[in-house]
């Protein structure tokens, strides 16, 4: 991964986790608000419903005392304060009484509680309302919440209890509205709300008692839960319903305990809050977000690839600066802009390249001189051992014409035989130098390396046992499916016998000679190792050199050759030495030599 | 004793009532045209016809008018009868006419013609003989109060009508006698007479009234509220007795609620609902109304036990005698299974028109004296 890609990722990172973190914090507050707005709305809706129920209490109480203060009502009673009243006639009153005053619930009753006539139970004339006997300041009490029996079966009120007196005989008018969907659909509801009322007229739950304002709320088992413990503890409390597994689906509710004159529980009124446009805002919300963020991201991945690109273009320049240098190319150098970091490092660099540069040029000269003077240091020596006796041998002749006349024709033939052996030998020591400087060019070929280590092998055999000196033995590791490559054998051929005469030299007392081909890639590597006496580190670093020999009549050449030989391959070639263990030498060839062109430039 | 001195007077208190204000000696006018308002409704005039017990009345009732019968086109179709009238339209459930016989062996009647609406609400025949659209209206006993009030004339006839309620053969019930005992107990007889029927009826204890047996005093008629307790509490279970009433019968339907209340207060539970055909299908008990053909006790009885036989089975036994005490023996024997509940005996109640002359309200067995009757000036 390039450093670019690197810099555009993390900056993609950074600007994900931004949008992330502003993500989540807006939906967290805005969930936040809603929630409070809904748990807002709901208590404005109880406390709507206690004021709806406080006005329906008054108007409750308003019309039954309208009842008892009508005349009929009066004439009633004075009626039944009669003696042996007859109470019959009044049985079916209560009826037309109650409709005409939009009543659900009224009864008459005699001063003993009996009752004479029910609107909500006619069938009930002359049961006895215990209750309503009893010494109470009714006017005071108000409206109240008390079950009533119905011929449909009990049922919740809000009821109100007016006294006609007459004498000392006391004409209760007892009536009141059920409480039920009529109730709730006279509430005023925001848009989203709901009101349920459960009535609690029996010993357990029962889903039938749990009415909205269109009846018999479907699915009231879902409730069984809260209104069990709402009947356990009658008390304010909150709950939630997810009515599917849409989160638009849940319905959150706040429950208001409806207590009747003894504290008893007569019913619960819950206020529902749907959470749908909640849950559809904060989607519209989050999506207006997603895509925001999109664009934003979108955006940021621009910003980022060109920001990144800017920011290490410097960098990249002064990669391939050291590119370019690494690949030889000491004259490399950096465009320097501004005065940052990026810029410091690359006036640095320049300034590293161009002492390089001058570094490696004295190199260079110190080994130019080194060189010369090891090849003068050669020559003088090669040249010095011929020179010695053409010296003594002309010394010889003059001293023979000198002093010994008579023997001079002998002496002048031996002598003259000596100089023409030694002029020959400075022939051959001027050809050696002047073949090093002639090393031809590759003739490539298709080259099955095998094959040629196998013959070197085979020429050398004779060699490796001959008499009278210690035995080699050579160990051949030749992998078998070996891929030719395109060389010179004939070069190659010259420097592996070239590595192998220099082990067997490198072995006076015997020893193994090792030959390994491997590949890899289609290139193939050369391994050629002896158990020789080794060489110390200072020679392996001079082994390439020309001229540098560690032996008593080497020339020097042989290991420049094949350094030659192999760099001209495209190869490259190794050394490792252990003094005492051995040494081996490593030669690595590409499947195919490069192109090198020529000095016409062909 | 009372309840029997008591129905006595109203009786003739109800004649004197119907006979009209005291006026001078008239003679008799013929001619007119009689409107009658009826709630029953006959769909035939064959008195073999089944029906309810009031259709079978007021079938019987028409028939005891007919002399002879027309076809609908009015040709004559045959003598049907000795009464002083024939048919001359009949409209099945709505309506039918009689004209007057002037062969009549007893003399023509003083009327031309009996005109019998059929099937009208009580309230539209109260209001018809108030705005003069009807000379003689049937009105139910649970009305004549308001109608008294109201100033009209009423004309109320003995208590022959018997409201009961019966266990059906083959529900659980049926074969509980302490259900049926202690559902019986439960009844709050007087207060349905005081207050539903607004006194014009008798609580029944026995399936005879006091003025055809002269026993029926001896049958206790009044809630016992700790005895229905004490059998409500020995009957296992919480199922309720389904009690059904007719649909279109708002007294029926006012005695069964009562009920229920009196049953849930005695510790017992009863539900009501209508029975239309298939509408309540599981009734353990219903209401029966049965009518007093005759005046003797004897025949009453032996009527009762043809019609309530299925629901008495074994103990349907035949009346041995004709003594006072065999047929009060009979009639302990079949209350006392409580297979039949009685609760309250209705009176025939009419209202008359100030224009109808000496109405007199027909007694058990009688048909409607319509031949008697002539229309005056109204006052």
């Amino acid at each position: 991964m390039t450093f670019r890609t690197k810099l555009f990722v993390v900056f993609m990172l950074a600007l994900l986790l931004s949008v992330a973190i502003v993500a989540v914090g807006v939906t967290a507050v805005t969930r936040r608000a809603f929630q409070d707005s809904n748990r807002a709305h709901s208590e404005a809706l109880v406390a709507q419903f206690e004021r709806e129920f406080e006005r329906h209490k008054q108007d409750i109480v308003h019309r039954v005392q309208g009842i008892a203060d009508a005349e009929a009502t009066v004439r009633m009673a004075i009626d039944l304060s009669r003696p042996k009243a007859d109470v019959s006639v009044y049985v079916n009153d209560a009826r037309g009484v109650s409709e005409s005053h939009q009543l659900d619930f009224l009864d008459f009753a005699s001063d003993d509680g009996s009752i004479i006539s029910s609107n909500e139970s006619p069938a009930r004339f002359g049961y006895k309302i215990d209750w309503l006997a009893q010494p109470q300041d009714w006017a005071a009490l108000g409206a109240f919440l008390r079950k009533v029996d119905t011929q449909d079966g009990p049922a919740v009120g809000l009821m109100s209890v007016s006294v006609v007196r007459v004498g000392d005989k006391n004409l209760y008018v007892f009536g009141g509205e059920r409480l039920g969907k009529d109730f709730l659909a006279s509430l005023v509801l925001p848009s989203g709300m709901r009101a349920l009322l459960y009535l609690n007229l029996d010993p357990s739950f029962e889903p039938g008692n749990l009415v909205d304002e269109s009846g018999p709320v479907t699915d009231g088992e879902r409730f069984a839960t809260f209104i069990e413990q709402e009947r356990q503890h009658p008390a304010e409390q909150a709950f939630e319903i997810a009515w599917t597994s849409d989160p638009a689906n849940r319905e959150s509710f706040h429950t208001l305990p409806l207590l009747g004159r003894q504290g008893d529980l007569l019913g619960a009124l819950l206020v529902g809050s749907s959470e749908r446009e909640v849950v559809l805002l904060e989607r519209r919300i989050i999506l207006l977000a997603a895509g925001v963020a999109a664009m934003g991201l979108l955006l940021g991945l621009l910003l980022s690839w060109w920001g990144a690109a800017r920011v290490t273009r410097p960098v990249r320049k002064l990669a391939e600066g050291a590119r370019a240098v690494s690949e030889g190319n000491w004259s490399a150098r950096v465009e320097v802009r501004g005065r940052n970091e990026i810029a410091q490092l690359a006036i640095a660099f320049n300034r590293m390249t161009e002492q390089l540069s001058e570094q490696r040029e004295r190199l260079v000269q110190a080994e130019r001189v080194a060189a010369w003077r090891e090849l003068a240091r050669r020559l003088a020596h090669e040249l010095k051992n011929p020179l010695f006796p053409l010296e003594t041998t002309v010394e010889n002749l003059q001293r023979a014409k000198e002093q010994s006349p008579e023997q001079f024709e002998e002496v002048f033939r031996e002598s003259t035989g000596i100089l023409l052996s030694e002029i020959e030998n400075l022939k051959k020591i001027v050809s050696r130098f002047s073949d090093f400087a002639k090393m031809p060019q590759p003739e490539i070929g298709p080259v099955n390396l095998n094959e040629t280590v196998r013959g070197i092998v085979k020429l050398f055999e004779a060699q490796f046992g001959a008499v009278g000196r210690p035995p080699i033995t050579p160990e051949l590791h030749l992998e078998e499916d070996l891929p030719a490559i395109q060389a010179d054998e004939a070069l190659l051929r010259r420097a592996i016998e070239n590595l192998v005469l220099n082990a067997m030299d490198a072995m006076p007392a015997g020893g193994v000679l090792m030959l390994r081909t491997t590949h890899e890639n289609g290139d193939v590597d050369l391994e050629v190792s002896d158990t020789g006496t080794g060489l110390t580190p200072e020679e392996c670093d001079r082994l390439f050199t020309p001229y540098y020999t560690t032996k008593q009549h080497g020339t020097g050449l042989g290991l420049a050759i094949v350094q030659s030989v192999v760099s001209d391959h495209g190869g490259r070639i190794s050394v490792e030495s252990e003094s005492g263990v051995g040494t081996s030498f490593h030669i690595h060839l590409p499947a195919k030599p490069p192109v090198r062109s020529t000095a016409n430039g062909e | 004793m009372f309840e029997r001195l008591a129905a006595s007077s109203l009786f003739v208190a109800v004649l004197l009532a119907a006979a009209g204000p005291a006026e001078p000696a008239r003679r008799p006018k013929y001619g007119g045209t009689l409107r009658v308002e009826i709630g029953a409704v006959v769909s035939s005039l064959d008195p073999a016809a089944v029906g309810t017990a009031e259709e079978s009345a007021a079938t019987a009732g028409i028939d005891s008018l007919l002399y002879e019968r027309r076809n609908p086109e009015g040709t004559y179709a045959g003598v049907v009868g000795s009464g002083p009238f024939r048919v001359v339209q009949f409209e099945p459930g709505r309506r039918v006419v009689v004209a007057a016989n002037d062969n009549f062996p007893g003399g023509r009647p003083y009327v031309d013609s009996v005109e019998i609406q059929m099937g009208r609400p009580p309230h539209d025949r109260l209001v018809d003989l108030e705005l003069d659209r009807a000379d003689i209206a049937e009105i139910p006993p649970e009305e004549v109060r308001r109608a008294l009030e109201r100033g009209m004339r009423v004309s109320v006839g003995l208590t022959d009508e018997l409201v009961a309620i019966v266990f059906v053969p083959g529900r659980p019930f049926a074969e509980d006698a302490r259900a049926r005992e202690a559902l019986s107990r439960s009844i709050d007889r007087p207060a349905i007479v005081n207050f539903i029927l607004q006194k014009e009826g008798e609580p029944a204890g026995g399936v005879l009234p006091q003025w055809s047996s002269g026993t029926a005093f001896l049958y206790l008629t009044a809630v016992n509220v700790a005895a229905a307790r004490r059998l409500w509490s020995e009957i296992s279970g919480s199922r309720k007795i389904v009690l059904g009433y007719d649909a279109g019968d708002s007294l029926e339907q006012s005695i069964a609620e009562r009920i229920a209340v009196d049953v849930r207060e005695a510790g017992g539970a009863v539900a009501v609902g209508a029975t239309k055909p298939g509408l309540l299908a599981n009734e353990d008990a219903r209401f029966v109304r049965l009518r007093m053909t005759s005046p003797q006790p004897r025949d009453a009885l032996e009527r009762y036990l043809r019609s309530l036989g299925p629901i008495l089975g074994a103990n349907a036994d035949p009346v041995q005698g004709a003594t006072p005490q065999q047929i009060y023996d009979t009639e302990r024997a079949i209350v006392s299974t409580y297979r039949i509940v009685p609760l309250v005996w209705l009176p025939e109640a009419y209202g008359v028109s100030m224009r109808v002359r000496d109405w007199k309200t027909p007694a058990p067995g009688q048909g409607w004296p319509f031949a008697d009757v002539w229309l005056g000036d109204a006052p």
